[in-house]
């Protein structure tokens, strides 16, 4: 057991940063032309979704944390890119660790919906996992005011 | 500072010697003289742990501890032959003895006050000891308390010792509760998650008023359901918006400019009166969200795009 009084870091970086990101996955969209097509919605709306996703998890911090880690592998396994991670000091996956521990059976069920949400959410301590639940918050609200921001300049005048 | 009131200090110390100086029972003293035996084992523990501590505690114990113990004798107004003969078999317990005489005195390391504490405890065979403390630093009054209330048999002295350790959680056991590794483990857990749920409550609005972790956890997982949908939501309207996903620089500056405060103005090529006017009502409202970075870094990232290779990026039709 470690001396554990530190205070948790959830700090999430500014809208700009979040902005920035956002509008230059869609514009590498726009380059794949895909789009030519405006009957399948459904494929655009997917593509645009999955780039904000992306977006948003390289803008909070890329590879430093779970869910964002997780995030980026799930897209690129689609995509059937190969991303490259550097190599980070402690070992991410510790399902041994979730089995030994003695679970309190009404937290768990939570505990299990609260990961099906949040990505990366399977392989984390209970913990482990309120962190960055709150920090996947802290960064979903952001990107939904940028993309609440852009969807207004946008409307029609 | 640690220490004891008076009375209770009085009123244990009263006990402990006049069991030990009755002078008509021999055998009660006997009994005073096994607790205290089997306090050494106890003591030889603490020298087991603490190989620099013990010689200086012994001698502490040894130089002052007999002043101590004259001094409280004296003001017992006992007869002093009986702890005479207790004397020079036992340097040790003699320590003890006048540790806890001398347990005003100075500060000493946490370890001994507890074993102290242990030894008061000793002596007093009512109830039971309410609280068992973990902490590193003990505080004496508590200790003090339970023990005029409370009676500890050796596995209680033995697991509160064993539990001082260096660099670790502390946990404060409670009543009625086990203290044993694995429950001691549990309960640390659980106090950091509840410190994270917390947190979490802080962040996730409209969780104060639901108490327990069930309800707060309900609340959390809704609101990040509502969250990612709402990303649908708005992705799904910007394709809608924006078949062809044209960026023009009249696009990107009209959503900046949402967010801007006014003195903005001097930025431009662009045509700001007729974006602004439009964006009055939005400007207003999100005003309130204006933070102060947010002007400074839009500046940077106007400027940059309005660099020649940015332009290129967003490429006006």
């Amino acid at each position: 057991m470690a001396s554990a009084d530190k205070p948790i870091n959830t700090d999430v970086p500014e809208k700009d940063v979040f902005t920035l990101h956002f509008l230059q996955s869609l514009s590498n969209l726009r380059r794949q032309n895909t789009f030519n097509s405006p009957e399948k919605t459904n494929d655009r709306v997917k593509k645009i979704k999955k780039a904000a996703y992306v977006s948003m998890a390289r803008a909070a911090g890329g590879t430093n944390r779970l869910w964002s880690r997780a995030l980026l592998r799930r897209a690129a396994k689609e995509n059937s890119k190969v991303v490259r991670f550097p190599r980070r000091k402690k070992r991410v996956t510790c399902l041994r660790r979730r089995r030994s521990n003695r679970r309190d059976p009404v937290e768990e069920e939570e505990a299990e919906r609260l990961r099906n949400l949040v990505p990366g959410g399977g392989g984390m301590e209970t913990s482990k996992l309120m962190e960055e639940t709150a920090h996947y918050i802290k960064c979903l609200s952001m990107q939904v005011k940028v993309m609440q921001c852009l969807v207004d300049g946008l409307a029609p005048k | 500072m640690d220490y004891i009131s008076p009375q209770t200090y009085n009123s244990t110390l009263s006990f402990s010697l006049s069991l030990a100086l009755n002078p008509i029972r021999k055998d009660k003293s006997s009994k005073f003289l096994n607790l205290l035996s089997m306090d050494l084992t106890g003591l030889k523990w603490l020298q087991q742990h603490q190989q620099m501590v013990s010689p200086e505690f012994l001698q502490i114990l040894g130089s002052d501890g007999r002043e101590e113990l004259r001094r409280v004798e004296s003001y017992l107004g006992n007869n002093l032959d009986e702890l005479q003969n207790f004397r020079p078999g036992y340097d040790t317990i003699d320590g003890c003895i006048s540790r806890t005489s001398s347990f005003q005195m100075e500060p000493v390391k946490s370890n001994e006050e507890n074993r102290v504490v242990a030894l008061q405890n000793k002596r007093k065979p009512e109830g039971k000891r309410e609280t068992r403390e973990k902490k590193k630093k003990i505080k004496a009054e508590d200790e003090t308390e339970s023990s005029m209330k409370g009676n500890s048999d050796m596995s209680n002295t033995e697991t509160s010792s064993d539990v001082l350790k260096q660099d670790y959680i502390h946990v404060r056991a409670r009543r009625g509760e086990a203290t044993d590794r694995h429950s001691l483990a549990e309960r640390a857990r659980r106090e950091k998650i509840s410190k994270k749920m917390k947190c979490l409550q802080d962040i996730v609005p409209g969780c104060n008023k639901v108490t327990g972790k069930a309800g707060m956890l309900d609340e959390i997982i809704n609101y990040v359901q509502s969250l990612q949908q709402q990303v649908e939501f708005l992705s799904m309207k910007l394709s809608f918006l924006n078949p062809q996903l044209e960026f023009h620089i009249h696009e990107l500056s009209s959503m900046m400019a949402d967010q801007r405060s006014f003195p903005l103005h001097q930025q431009g090529s662009l045509d700001y009166s007729v974006i602004n006017s439009n964006q009055t009502t939005s400007l207003n409202a999100l005003k309130m969200e204006t933070s102060l970075s947010w002007d400074v870094h839009s500046q940077c990232l106007y400027n940059n795009l309005r660099t020649d290779s940015v332009f290129s990026f967003f490429s006006l039709k």
